[in-house]
């Protein structure tokens, strides 16, 4: 009586650093999953820097190159010509970095690269903020959200970055959202950019109990949310213009439901949330428009 | 450049965990609320997964006669269903016969090893047949003594065709005979004792068979029949005398069926009952039925007079009832409100308000004002004497004698033994508010056609079909399999630490698992339970 089918191998061991109920940790299983072993990962500074082990130790079956903070996607272009060149064209690069990696320190390689549409895959989970380095705001953090930089008193008053309208924008070959609340549509995709040539780019949610104050056991439900209220919603570009929406909530659910289960939200007042529902569905609304659907 | 060539698995991060997930099955609420203990929730697996076989065997290791139950049965098991709580409860008893009718096609392969100890069961309704049937699994001699000339008691005589047809119930009492069952009939026994002395035990399920009296004039009138007596003729074949305009008194299964049966012979039917529709202790569905068939019912309405004509039924005088305080039963009283007495045209009047316990074949054992008195294993005052089913209950459910004919098999079997009974535990269900229902969509039910309308009202054939196949899948689909773990991999695709071991049933490596209870809180069906550490 199966739920969601995922692939059997696990290219992944446990013994890994990750926090209890982690996000990031389900989706890099879930990507490798969908990859195979025949993949080579590079790491920016991130959370996963430090959940894959200490040297000399890794979680992961596959090679691994820990790189510089700012060149996630430049490394990922390097290890592509290096194996070109070599004629193992087969082999997948994964450029796998955080949301600071991604929205800010690494945005100029990650741009540069789409532009020239290197044949990599870049995956950032973003986890809202600068997790690993003790909670601090970074341009995916969303508004209203408290971190140890955005404190109660001034916390983020600027909207969450739209990074996938950013690489859109680019017109690579396939951006696309995805979530560890929704394991089959993950894979599917990844194996779908598996199968594209170019750069490809997805953005995938990944719950962060230690950083947004909820229950380690909240990290589906929360995600499930996510999806559920349109504050993430699943979807993908082809070609920096055909969008296609992946899942459309039956009834959209308030995003109090959501802000609720996380202490990162505690402080927001009624008004407040009200605000956060309003951009919310203006946001909606222009996703249902841009995929053709009311 | 440095290169890691060992891996992480050194690192035991279950050092981390402050609770530790357990999958441990837990008891869904229609197994719990079962008489027989049928295990529900696993027959539905194993029939999801196809295995027919593997689920009727599921069934028969509770329940004797499962074609039988899967069409009388009020099922309280779907009354109980989670899924009623979220849409609509599981078909279960229509899944239930679908499987007891395939069963009946396939040979019980019975392998018993026999005991010496002889055991007399006195009635072959579905208590002595449940009894005898158990016993004789554990190798148990058993002989059933029947006083009528055919075997089933209510089964046979007081449930109509069209909800249960005389042929399954033979194949029934077939494959009961088949494990070495024997059954005498036409043998009265006076008392359980006289057999004392040849048996080991003696299981007493005699039900309940003199039809009370309404205590009014006229009751001897031509035209008056009890409500069972006219069940019993049309099912044992003979020749019922019945009018164009029939009314029924009372309100419980035996009026509804001779309501029933009176408007497949062609008749006017109305019936009477002296409080209201909630009062009614009749099967709920089986009310809406017979409205369905034509039948009128007048509520609140009892007869005080039966005034004939040369003899014969003519009028009944009737008095509107109001309902007062509850009575010792917890329903309302009706109580007559003065001056409301009003006349109608019937040409039989059928009385079913109720069957009483012959209590005479009880001498020296001690009774209540209803029954036989018993323990909640069965048994009697009497070391030797076990009884259940409606001789103890008064007029029940054939489920609830099922359950009774099973209790007194273990207790019998412990007696025998010289061993302790076993404690009886009350286990807390899983409920609605455990079942994770972000995963279920709502759905909804399906059930088996009926037969014709015309069909139905014109003739005795059974009402309805068996289940399609498709149909059956797709209903079976829908059970929450609430608390017993179904496969469905939700531990393990959620797991961040990789820590779900599956196998034959599915663990935990403690070894690594951080204890973030994702798995128990994404388990659709409360399977897995979060327990300090300590």
């Amino acid at each position: 009586m199966k739920i969601f089918n995922l692939p059997e191998k696990e290219n992944m061991r446990p013994g890994h650093l990750a926090c209890q109920g982690c996000g990031a940790a389900l989706a890099m299983r879930y990507t490798l999953k969908a990859l195979g072993e025949k993949t080579i990962v590079t790491i920016p500074a991130c959370c996963w820097s430090v959940i894959d082990g200490p040297f000399p130790y890794s979680s992961l079956k596959v090679p691994l190159f820990h790189c510089a903070f700012e060149t996630a996607a430049a490394s990922a272009a390097g290890i592509r010509a290096g194996l070109d060149i070599k004629g193992l064209e087969d082999i997948n690069v994964l450029a796998w970095a955080g949301d600071g990696g991604t929205f800010d320190i690494g945005i100029q390689a990650l741009s540069g690269a789409a532009e020239r549409n290197e044949n990599i895959i870049y995956v950032c989970y973003d986890n809202e903020a600068y997790m690993n380095t003790g909670i601090q705001r970074s341009s995916a953090t969303p508004y209203g959200a408290w971190t140890t930089t955005t404190p109660v008193k001034h916390y983020k008053n600027r909207p969450k970055k739209d990074i996938v309208a950013i690489m859109a924008a680019h017109r690579i070959p396939y951006v696309a959202t995805a979530s560890v609340g929704y394991p089959d549509d993950l894979i599917r995709k990844v194996e779908k950019a598996k199968n594209i040539k170019g750069t490809k780019f997805i953005h995938i949610y990944a719950p962060c109990p230690t950083g947004w104050k909820c229950k380690p056991d909240d990290t589906i439900k929360i995600s499930r949310l996510a999806v559920e209220t349109a504050v993430f919603p699943l979807y993908e570009i082809e070609n920096g213009y055909k969008y296609i929406l992946n899942i459309k909530p039956e009834v959209k659910k308030p995003v109090t439901e959501y802000l609720k289960m996380q202490g990162r939200f505690r402080h927001l007042t009624e008004k407040e949330i009200e605000m956060i529902q309003k951009e919310v569905d203006f946001q909606w609304k222009r996703l249902l428009e841009k995929c053709n659907q009311n | 450049m440095p290169i890691s060539l060992s891996d992480t698995l050194h690192n035991k991060t279950g050092t981390w965990r402050t609770f530790r997930p357990i999958h441990k099955n837990k008891l869904p609420p229609c197994n719990k609320k079962c008489p027989t203990g049928e295990n529900i929730q696993k027959y539905i697996y194993l029939l999801l997964n196809k295995k027919y076989e593997e689920a009727y065997r599921e069934i028969k290791k509770d329940n004797p006669i499962p074609s039988i139950t899967g069409r009388v049965c009020p099922h309280p098991c779907e009354s109980k269903c989670n899924r009623g709580e979220f849409d609509e409860p599981i078909a279960i008893h229509h899944i239930e016969r679908f499987l007891g009718d395939y069963g009946l096609e396939l040979k019980d392969n019975w392998e018993i090893e026999e005991k010496k100890e002889k055991i007399a069961i006195i009635g072959s309704g579905p208590a002595g047949l449940a009894c005898a049937y158990h016993l004789r699994k554990k190798g148990y001699k058993i002989k059933i003594f029947e006083a009528e000339n055919e075997i089933g008691g209510m089964l046979r005589i007081g449930i109509p065709d069209y909800r249960l047809p005389k042929d399954i119930l033979d194949k029934e009492i077939k494959k009961l005979q088949e494990m070495g069952i024997e059954i005498e009939t036409g043998v009265r026994i006076n008392h359980p004792l006289d057999l004392a002395g040849n048996y080991d035990a003696i299981f007493v399920g005699t039900g309940a068979h003199i039809s009370r009296k309404m205590g009014i004039p006229g009751e001897e009138l031509d035209g008056v029949i009890s409500g069972l007596e006219f069940l019993k003729k049309l099912n044992l074949g003979e020749k019922v005398k019945i009018g164009k305009k029939v009314a029924v008194i009372g309100g419980g299964n035996t009026a509804i069926d001779a309501a029933r049966c009176a408007l497949r012979l062609g008749a006017e039917v109305k019936i009477l009952y002296r409080r209201s529709r909630n009062e009614m202790p009749a099967i709920e569905s089986e009310v809406e039925e017979a409205e369905k068939e034509g039948i009128k019912i007048e509520f609140l309405t009892t007869p005080v007079k039966i005034i004939g004509k040369n003899q014969k039924v003519s009028t009944l005088e009737c008095i509107r009832m109001e309902l007062g305080e509850p009575d010792e039963s917890g329903r309302r009283r009706p109580i007559p409100i003065k001056g409301s007495e009003f006349t109608l045209d019937f040409d039989t009047v059928i009385l079913a308000i109720g069957e009483k316990v012959d209590l005479k074949l009880f001498e020296n054992i001690e009774t209540t004002s209803w029954g036989v008195k018993t323990d909640q294993y069965t048994r009697t005052t009497h070391e030797k004497v076990f009884a259940g089913g409606d001789c103890v209950t008064g007029p029940s459910t054939v489920v609830e004698a099922l359950g009774a004919g099973k209790r007194a098999s273990i207790a019998i079997d412990c007696f025998l033994k010289g061993e302790p009974l076993p404690v009886i535990k009350d286990k807390k269900p899983v409920t609605i508010e455990n079942i994770n229902l972000d995963y279920f969509e709502r759905k909804k039910r399906k059930e088996p056609e009926k037969i014709e309308f015309n069909r139905r009202v014109n003739s005795f054939d059974e009402i309805w079909l068996r289940f399609d196949e498709k149909d059956l899948l797709e209903e079976a689909e829908r059970c929450f399999s609430c608390g017993v773990c179904n496969r469905c991999d939700n531990c393990w695709v959620f797991c961040p630490d990789l820590s779900i071991i599956r196998n034959e049933e599915y663990s935990v490596n403690y070894d690594y698992c951080k204890g973030c209870g994702i798995c128990a809180r994404e388990c659709p069906r409360y399977v897995i339970t979060m327990e300090e550490e300590r």
